[in-house]
């Protein structure tokens, strides 16, 4: 819980990754799996998710579906092309960034 | 447990109590404290509704839904420059570029006349008239729509009332600007004269895109940005 400011910068790429995985998800519905993948390690604020996605929105990278459910009505979010294509180049950027952080914080000793 | 109908009116009477006047910004909150208020009665079933709503907005931090309604509004402005670039861009592919091209020359050789600079301030005051006027009857619907359903989409508001920034606040600037310049418009040589009359030309499609098109395309735009829009109001 006490690092949560180290996840801050990787919001929209965890957003976009979940898209991936589940086609189409609701805001309520994104903070609960990532709970839930997390084992409650990361927890996504509410006032900082809304504010990702209408950005993510605003960019032309999620399109949005609205579905009345029971007494009230429920915006579902999925990847636009656009999307699906940035998902691929954050999640590659992501991996280039946890590579480095390895290699700093865990540097590998050479005899040389 | 589920939420009632009547408890879900609660929930939208509380986030308008908490500055959220716009019902696409509204419904996806109602619906986020619904969900968590269901998820806290399977823990805690016996608490009441006013206390799992209050223990849920909590959750948004101090700042309640200020930090929502914000990234919503510069959302939207991108998506209204966007609509304003779509209308803008016709008036220079075939046909209307010819009304373009009429409208440059009326204006550069306008301000060939002597005194052109007083018409012009004329024709600014008129203008201006005419936007008061406009901006009157705009609020007046806006507010009747109010009292009778209290769905304001957030582009309906944009579309109606503060037009991107660009209403007769802006005509104002440029009548300071002509009347406190003393600017002799007719003497301007011609290279001046040139990029003066391209801006009034530029702004004139503006001001007319801003207040004549986009209000009168309101309700296909409105369809366009939100998928609930037929669904609420039953088209």
């Amino acid at each position: 819980m006490s690092n949560q400011k180290l996840y801050k910068g990787s919001l929209q790429t965890i957003i976009l990754k979940l898209l991936a995985t589940h086609h189409k998800m609701y805001g309520y519905e994104i903070t609960q799996k990532v709970k839930e993948l997390t084992k409650g390690e990361l927890q996504i604020t509410e006032g900082a998710l809304y504010p990702a996605l209408h950005k993510l929105e605003a960019d032309g990278l999620l399109d949005i579906e609205v579905v009345k459910v029971e007494n009230r009505l429920r915006k579902y979010y999925k990847l636009t092309e656009i999307g699906t294509k940035e998902t691929t180049d954050k999640l590659e950027e992501m991996q280039q960034f946890l590579k480095t952080m390895q290699h700093l914080v865990n540097p590998k000793f050479s005899l040389e | 447990m589920k939420l009632t109908k009547n408890q879900i009116d609660e929930l939208y009477k509380f986030t308008r109590k908490h500055y959220v006047y716009h019902y696409d910004v509204q419904s996806e909150l109602v619906d986020h404290l619904a969900n968590d208020i269901e998820k806290i009665w399977e823990q805690t079933p016996n608490l009441s509704f006013e206390d799992a709503k209050n223990n849920s907005f909590k959750k948004f931090g101090i700042f309640g839904f200020m930090d929502v309604i914000e990234a919503k509004q510069k959302q939207m402005n991108k998506r209204y420059k966007h609509i304003m670039w779509r209308f803008f861009k016709e008036w220079f592919t075939l046909p209307k570029v010819t009304t373009t091209l009429v409208l440059f020359l009326s204006i550069f050789f306008f301000l060939k006349i002597q005194f052109s600079e007083y018409i012009l301030l004329g024709t600014l005051f008129i203008f201006l008239i005419f936007d008061v006027i406009n901006q009157f009857k705009n609020r007046k619907i806006q507010k009747e729509k109010k009292g009778k359903t209290e769905k304001i989409f957030l582009l309906e508001a944009m579309i109606g009332n503060t037009k991107g920034g660009f209403t007769g606040i802006t005509a104002l600037n440029f009548f300071n600007f002509v009347n406190l310049s003393h600017i002799n418009f007719s003497a301007l040589e011609i290279h001046w004269s040139i990029i003066v009359s391209l801006t009034a030309t530029l702004l004139c499609i503006l001001f007319y895109v801003i207040h004549y098109i986009i209000p009168q395309k309101a309700e296909e735009l409105l369809i366009e940005t939100y998928p609930e829009y037929r669904l609420v109001n039953n088209l």
